[in-house]
C-alpha cells in the first residue's frame, strides 16, 4: 500500500496548511495554495499541472502580508479567491484578486477587493457556494457566522447578517451545502450544526464530538462526510442525524480533512496527521445501510474500503483538494509545504 | 451321371402327383390356367394341342434334336403306360375290402330291435308302481308336519312365560350375556303380541332386562370392573338397543378428565427436578412421582386400549386425546425450557414422555405418536441448545458488567484482573458445562434421542458458532462502539446509562484474544472428540462451527478493542491538553515560574493507563524498535534545513544555534517511525498511548503562537516529561524525536523563540521533580 513516488511534487518555501483547486480555470488543471510563516514573507501560489500532467508549473506566486490560515478559490472566477490570515496576535479575512498582468511584472501585488473586517475573534474559515455563481460569501470566526453579499465590480463586502453560534459552541469550520444555496452546516466541538441562511436560524444537529471537517457529497444530496480525531471518519445522512450510515476507521492519529469527489460516487479522500493520505471506496446511498451493519457479521467477506494509503509525506498533512476538471487528480500539502498531485487512475478501474 | 438322372426321376413322380391330383380335382380346368400353348412346355396343360406342339417342334429343333425328342417321348410314354396301370390295380384292390366290410355289418345289425321292446314294457310297470305308494302316503305326512309346527309354537310360548323367571336367574348369576340373548331371541314377538296375550309376560321380562341394563351401565362406569367386563358390558348394551351414542362422549369426558390429571403430574416432575439446590430430598419424590407417573399412563394406556374395543369409531377422538397428552407434555418442556434446566433434567422428562409415548404407541399406533414426539423433541431440543447458550451469554456479559459497578466502589484491589480472570472463567467453565451437558444428550441411549443424535451435534456446533458471534457483538456494544440498534435494548440501556469504562474495554479486547488462542482451539477440540459430525446438515453448507472463521474475527475484535483503548485514553488526555491550549492567550503568557499543572493530569491519566495494563496485559519482550512494522511515518522538516537556517539566522545567536542543533541532531537521528502496530503487551500500548498523546500535543502546539514566554513554558513542560516518560515507555527514541518535536513546533509558532537558559530549566524542574515525589513517594 505504499504510494511510491508516483505523485509529481511541489515545494513550497515555508510551512503551509491549505491548497484549493482553482474550479473556475477551466483550461487547466491549478490548484492555489499559500504558506504559514509567522515570520517570514508569505506567498500564495497558482500551480499549474502541465498539459502532459507529469509536472507543477508556477503560474504565479504573489507575496501575501500575512499567514495564509485558510485559502478558497472563487468557483466562478479563477482570479479571484479568499483567505483567512494571522499576524500572530490578530485574525482577518479578505478576497483578492490576482492583478491581470502579473505574467510580465516581476513581484505583482495581489489586489484587494474587499476585507471581511465585521471579525472580532478567531477566524477560522471563508466559504464559497460550490455549485456556481453565487454573489454571496460566508465566513466563520470562533463564535459567529457571518453571511457577506459580494460586489466584485463595486469591490465590496457587506454584512448582510450575521448569527452567534450560542454559548458554549466554539466553531471550528464549516461546508456549504452544494445542492442547497441556503444550507450550511458549521462544525463545533461537540457537534456538527446546520443553518438555514434565510432565517439564520439553527435547523438540525448531529452531535458528535471533536469533528475537524466536514464535507458535502458533491453528487448526491444530504450526505455529509465528516473527520473526527480519535474516530475516524463518519458518513451520515442529514436527514438522519442520529447515527452515521457508514464509518470509515480513518488515520492513525487525527483525522485532518476529508473530501469527496465531485465526480465518482462514493470516492473519498482524507489527510491526517499520521502524514498519509487514505483513498476510500464508501458507497453512500442510503441502501447500503444493511451492508453496512453486517459488517461486524462477516468482516471477511466485506471488501476493505480503503483503496490505497499515500505514505510519502515527510510531515502532517492539512491540504487537501480533489481537481474538478480532471475528478481523478488531487493535491495534497503535507506541512513542511510540499505540494503533491496524484492520480487515482488505478484505483478507478477496481470499482 | 448319376445327377442328371435324378433329375428327370423326380419330374416324373411330380407329374404322377399332379396328374393324380388333378383327377380327384373338383375342377380341373382351374388347375392349368396360366398354361400357355406357344412353348413346348406345353405339353403337360389340359390346352395341350398336338399339332401345334409338333409345328413348333418342328420349327425349332434340328434333326438331331428332333431325333432325341423322339426317342425321350417313346420313353416317357412308356414309362405313363405302366404308371397308369399300377394306378388301376391299387384302386381296384382298396374297393374290394370296401365291399366285404359293409357285407359284414349288414348281417351283425339283425334282431336288435325285439330287445328294445321289452325293455320299454318293464320302465312302464316300473313307474305306475312308485305313483301308488305316493298317493297312499301322502295324508299321514301332511298330518306329521301339521304336529310338529304346533310343538314348536308350544315351545316358544312356554319359553316366553318362563323368560322373566329365566332373566331372574340370570341377573342373580350375573349371566348377563345369556339373559340378552334370551331377550333379543324374544324381542321379535313381543313386539308382535305384546299388547295382547303376552302382556305380563312382556313387563316382566322388560323390567328385568332394565334391572339388567342398570346393571351393566355401573359396569361399564365402575372403575374396578376389568377392561374386558366393561368392555362386554358395552357390547350387551349396544345389542339391547341402549342408545350407546352418548356413552363414548361421557366416558372421553372422563377420559380427558384423567388426562388433566395426569398433566398435573407432569408438572409435578418438573417441579421437583428443578429443585436442585436439595439433591437428597429432591431425588426422593422425584422417582415417586416417576412411578405414580408410570402407573396412570399405563391406566390410560389400558383405558384407551378398551375404548377402542368397545367403540370402533371413537378412534379419530382417542388420536386427538393422546397427542393432546403429548402436546401438553411438550408444552411444559418448552416451559422448562425456557426456564434454566440443566439437561440431566431435561433428560429425565424426556425419558418419561418418551415411556409414556411407547406406552401410548403399544395401544394407538395409528396416532403416529413416535414421529409427532420426535418433531416436538426436535423443537424443544433445539430451544433447549438456543436458551443454552443465550444463558452463557448473559452469563459472560454479567461478569463483563459487574466490572463497572465493582470498580466504580474500587473496593477490590485489582479489579480489572479480577473481571479479567472471572470472565474467562466464566467463558470456558461455561462453554465445557455446556458441551459436558449436551454429551449427556449424545450419550443417553433413549429412543427419542438416538433418533436426534445427528442433529443434535449439529446444533451444538451451530450454537457455538451463533454464540460467539453473538459475543462478538455483545463485546462491541460493551464497548460502547456500536450504536445500539440491535436488539438488545434492555442491556444496552443499562451500558449505556453509565459511560462505558476504558478498562472494561481492556478486558474485552483482552477476553477476545484470548477466547482466540485458548477458549476456541479448546472448545475445537472438545466438539471434535465428543461430537462427531453430524450428517444431518448437507455438505453444502459446510460444517457448522468453523474455527478458523471465528478465531480470525475475534483476533480482528481483539485488535480493535485495543485500539479503541487507546482511543479512549487518548481521548481523555486530548481533551485535557485542548483545554490546556485553548483557555490561555499564549501571545500574551507571562514567564514560566513552574511546570504547569496540566502535566500532572496528563502524567497521572498515564499512570491510570499503566495500571489497567498491568492488571491484565502480558508483559512484553525487550525489543527495540521495528522498522517493519510501521504503518506511518513522521520526520518533520528534513527536507526543510535551508529554510530553517534562514529562520534562525534573524533571531538572537544563541537561539539560533540552539535550535540549529535540535535541527541537525535530528537530521542525523534515524528516520523515527512513530505508529507503530499495537501489540497485547504492557510496554506496546502504554508506549502507543503516550506517542499518540505526545502527536496530539505536537499538533495542538502548531495550531497555536506563541509568545516568547509561551514558548518557554512549552519548553519546560515538556522537558520535565521526559524523565517519568522515559521510565515507562519502551521506545525511547521515538520519545525522544516526539519531544524534540513539540518543542520544534513550538519555536515555529512563536514570535520570538528564544529558550529558557539551562540553568534555570534545570532549577525549575528540580523544584517540580521535589514536588513531585513528595506527592508521590514511590513514583511508577
Amino acid at each position: 500500500m505504499q504510494g511510491g513516488s508516483s505523485g509529481i511534487g511541489y515545494g513550497l518555501k515555508y510551512q503551509a496548511r491549505c491548497i484549493s483547486d482553482v474550479k473556475a480555470d477551466t483550461d487547466h488543471t491549478s490548484f492555489i495554495t499559500g504558506t504559514l510563516s509567522l515570520r517570514e514573507e508569505n506567498e500564495v501560489h497558482l500551480i499549474r499541472l502541465s498539459s502532459g500532467g507529469t509536472e507543477l508549473i508556477c503560474e504565479g506566486l504573489f507575496s501575501h502580508p500575512n499567514e495564509i490560515w485558510d485559502l478558497a478559490s472563487c468557483p466562478f472566477d479563477q482570479r479571484i479567491f479568499s483567505t483567512v490570515f494571522s499576524t500572530g496576535e490578530s485574525y482577518g479575512a479578505a478576497i483578492w484578486q490576482i492583478p491581470e498582468l502579473y505574467g510580465q511584472l516581476n513581484s505583482p501585488q495581489l489586489e484587494r477587493i474587499a476585507s471581511l473586517d465585521a471579525h472580532v475573534g478567531k477566524i477560522n474559515c471563508v466559504l464559497w457556494w460550490p455549485s456556481g455563481r453565487h454573489d454571496k460569501l460566508i465566513s466563520i470566526d470562533d463564535e459567529n457566522l457571518f453571511l457577506w453579499a459580494l460586489d466584485c465590480s463595486k469591490k465590496a463586502a457587506q454584512v448582510q447578517s450575521k448569527q452567534s453560534s450560542g454559548m458554549l459552541h466554539y466553531l471550528s469550520g464549516g461546508a456549504w451545502d452544494p445542492h442547497d444555496i441556503n444550507a450550511v452546516a458549521t462544525t463545533c466541538e461537540s457537534s456538527v450544526q446546520f443553518w438555514d441562511l434565510r432565517t439564520m436560524k439553527k435547523t438540525n444537529a448531529i452531535e458528535h464530538a471533536h469533528i475537524h471537517n466536514a464535507n458535502y457529497d458533491m453528487k448526491t444530496n444530504h450526505i455529509l462526510v465528516t473527520a473526527e480525531d480519535e474516530s475516524g471518519i463518519h458518513i451520515w445522512d442529514t436527514r438522519k442525524p442520529k447515527s452515521p450510515i457508514q464509518e470509515l476507521p480513518g488515520h492513525t492519529h487525527w483525522t485532518w480533512a476529508v473530501t469527496c469527489n465531485p465526480e465518482y460516487d462514493g470516492l473519498i479522500l482524507s489527510a491526517g496527521t499520521d502524514s498519509t493520505v487514505n483513498l476510500w471506496m464508501a458507497p453512500t446511498s442510503v441502501e447500503d445501510e444493511a451492508i453496512t451493519e453486517s459488517i461486524a457479521e462477516s468482516p471477511a467477506q466485506q471488501a476493505d474500503p480503503l483503496l490505497n494509503s499515500y505514505s510519502d509525506y515527510e510531515d502532517s498533512v492539512y491540504g487537501l483538494a480533489w481537481s474538478s476538471r480532471e475528478p481523478w487528480i488531487f493535491a495534497s500539502l503535507s506541512y513542511d509545504g510540499r505540494v503533491v498531485v496524484e492520480s487515482i487512475k488505478p484505483f478507478l478501474s477496481r470499482k | 451321371m448319376g445327377a442328371e438322372d435324378n433329375v428327370p426321376l423326380d419330374d416324373k413322380a411330380r407329374r404322377m402327383r399332379d396328374l393324380l391330383s388333378s383327377f380327384y380335382a373338383p375342377d380341373p380346368s382351374t388347375n392349368n390356367a396360366p398354361s400357355n400353348p406357344g412353348t413346348l412346355d406345353a405339353i403337360n396343360t389340359s390346352s395341350f394341342d398336338a399339332d401345334q406342339y409338333m409345328n413348333l417342334l418342328m420349327q425349332k429343333s434340328n434333326l438331331d434334336e428332333l431325333l432325341q425328342r423322339h426317342v425321350e417321348m417313346a420313353a416317357e410314354i412308356k414309362n405313363i403306360d405302366t404308371d397308369l396301370q399300377m394306378l388301376v390295380y391299387e384302386n381296384y384292390s382298396k374297393f374290394i375290402s370296401a365291399t366285404d366290410a359293409i357285407k359284414r355289418m349288414k348281417s351283425n345289425i339283425v334282431g336288435m330291435e325285439a330287445n328294445m321292446e321289452e325293455l320299454l314294457d318293464k320302465i312302464m310297470s316300473v313307474q305306475s308302481k312308485s305313483d301308488g305308494v305316493n298317493t297312499s302316503l301322502f295324508e299321514k305326512r301332511e298330518n306329521i308336519e301339521k304336529l310338529h309346527r304346533t310343538r314348536n309354537l308350544l315351545r316358544k310360548v312356554q319359553f316366553i312365560y318362563d323368560l322373566p323367571t329365566r332373566l331372574g336367574k340370570c341377573i342373580e348369576s350375573e349371566a348377563y350375556v345369556d339373559a340378552v340373548k334370551f331377550y333379543t331371541g324374544a324381542l321379535p314377538i313381543f313386539k308382535a303380541y305384546g299388547d295382547s296375550s303376552f302382556q305380563d309376560c312382556k313387563q316382566a321380562s322388560e323390567e328385568a332386562i332394565s334391572i339388567i341394563v342398570k346393571n351393566l351401565q355401573g359396569k361399564l362406569f365402575s372403575d374396578s370392573e376389568s377392561i374386558q367386563a366393561r368392555a362386554e358390558a358395552a357390547v350387551l348394551l349396544k345389542q339391547l338397543d341402549f342408545p350407546v351414542d352418548s356413552l363414548p362422549v361421557k366416558l372421553l369426558e372422563k377420559l380427558e378428565q384423567s388426562l388433566g390429571d395426569l398433566q398435573l403430574k407432569t408438572d409435578d416432575i418438573e417441579n421437583a427436578s428443578m429443585e436442585p439446590n436439595d439433591p437428597k430430598l429432591g431425588k426422593v419424590p422425584d422417582s415417586v412421582h416417576i412411578m405414580a407417573h408410570e402407573g396412570s399412563i399405563r391406566g390410560f394406556a389400558e383405558a384407551i386400549s378398551a375404548y377402542r374395543v368397545i367403540f370402533p369409531d371413537s378412534e379419530g377422538h382417542l388420536i386427538k386425546l393422546a397427542q393432546d397428552l403429548v402436546v401438553k407434555h411438550f408444552e411444559t418442556v418448552e416451559q422448562c425450557v425456557k426456564g434454566r434446566i440443566s439437561c440431566a433434567n431435561l433428560l429425565v422428562v424426556l425419558r418419561t414422555i418418551w415411556t409414556d409415548v411407547l406406552l401410548m404407541d403399544e395401544v394407538l399406533s395409528e396416532a403416529v405418536l413416535p414421529e409427532f414426539s420426535l418433531e416436538a423433541a426436535q423443537n424443544a431440543l433445539k430451544q433447549h441448545v438456543a436458551s443454552t447458550f443465550n444463558y452463557l451469554l448473559h452469563d459472560i456479559s454479567d461478569v463483563l458488567l459487574r466490572v463497572n459497578v465493582s470498580s466504580k466502589e474500587a473496593a477490590e484491589e485489582n479489579p480489572l484482573q479480577v473481571a479479567l480472570e472471572a470472565s474467562k472463567k466464566a467463558l470456558l467453565q461455561g462453554s465445557m458445562d455446556v458441551l459436558l451437558d449436551f454429551r449427556q444428550l449424545l450419550d443417553d441411549d433413549l429412543g427419542l434421542l438416538v433418533q436426534l443424535r445427528d442433529f443434535v451435534s449439529d446444533w451444538v456446533q451451530e450454537g457455538f458458532q451463533d454464540f460467539f458471534r453473538a459475543l462478538y457483538d455483545r463485546f462491541f456494544l460493551l464497548s460502547g462502539r456500536k450504536s445500539s440498534s440491535s436488539q438488545d435494548q434492555g442491556l444496552t440501556a443499562g451500558a449505556h446509562g453509565e459511560k462505558v469504562l476504558a478498562g472494561l474495554v481492556l478486558v474485552l479486547s483482552q477476553l477476545s484474544v484470548f477466547i482466540e488462542q485458548t477458549a476456541i482451539p479448546r472448545i475445537t477440540e472438545e466438539i471434535a472428540a465428543s461430537f462427531p459430525g453430524g450428517g444431518a446438515r448437507g455438505y453444502e453448507n459446510g460444517p457448522a462451527f468453523v474455527p478458523g472463521v471465528m478465531c480470525r474475527i475475534f483476533r480482528s475484535a481483539g485488535e480493535r478493542l485495543l485500539h479503541h483503548y487507546i482511543n479512549m485514553r487518548t481521548q481523555k488526555v486530548s481533551t485535557l491538553l485542548r483545554k490546556r491550549f485553548t483557555t490561555p492567550n499564549w501571545v500574551k503568557h507571562k514567564e514560566p515560574r513552574e511546570v504547569h499543572m496540566s502535566v500532572d493530569l496528563f502524567l497521572q491519566e498515564l499512570k491510570e493507563t499503566a495500571s489497567d495494563v498491568k492488571q491484565i496485559l502480558p508483559q512484553g519482550l525487550e525489543r527495540k524498535h521495528r522498522r517493519t512494522d510501521s504503518n506511518g511515518s513522521t520526520a518533520s522538516s528534513r527536507s526543510n534545513q535551508l529554510r530553517d537556517d534562514k529562520t534562525n539566522r534573524s533571531n538572537t545567536h544563541r537561539a539560533r544555534s540552539q535550535l540549529l542543533e535540535t535541527h541537525l541532531a535530528k537530521l542525523f537521528k534515524q528516520k523515527v517511525e512513530i505508529f507503530t502496530k499495537v501489540e497485547h503487551t504492557q510496554e506496546s500500548v502504554v508506549t502507543t498511548t503516550v506517542k499518540l498523546c505526545l502527536k496530539s500535543l505536537q499538533e495542538f502546539v502548531r495550531l497555536r503562537t506563541f509568545n516568547r514566554s509561551g514558548f518557554q513554558q512549552i519548553q519546560l513542560d515538556i522537558q520535565f516529561l521526559r524523565t517519568p516518560l522515559k521510565e515507562t515507555v519502551e521506545d525511547e527514541a521515538a520519545l525522544d524525536f516526539l519531544l524534540d518535536e513539540v518543542i520544534v513546533a513550538a519555536s515555529e509558532r512563536c514570535l520570538d523563540p528564544i529558550p529558557l537558559e539551562p540553568p534555570i530549566l534545570d532549577r525549575l524542574i528540580q523544584a517540580k521533580l521535589a514536588k513531585w515525589n513528595e506527592k508521590n513517594p514511590i513514583t511508577p
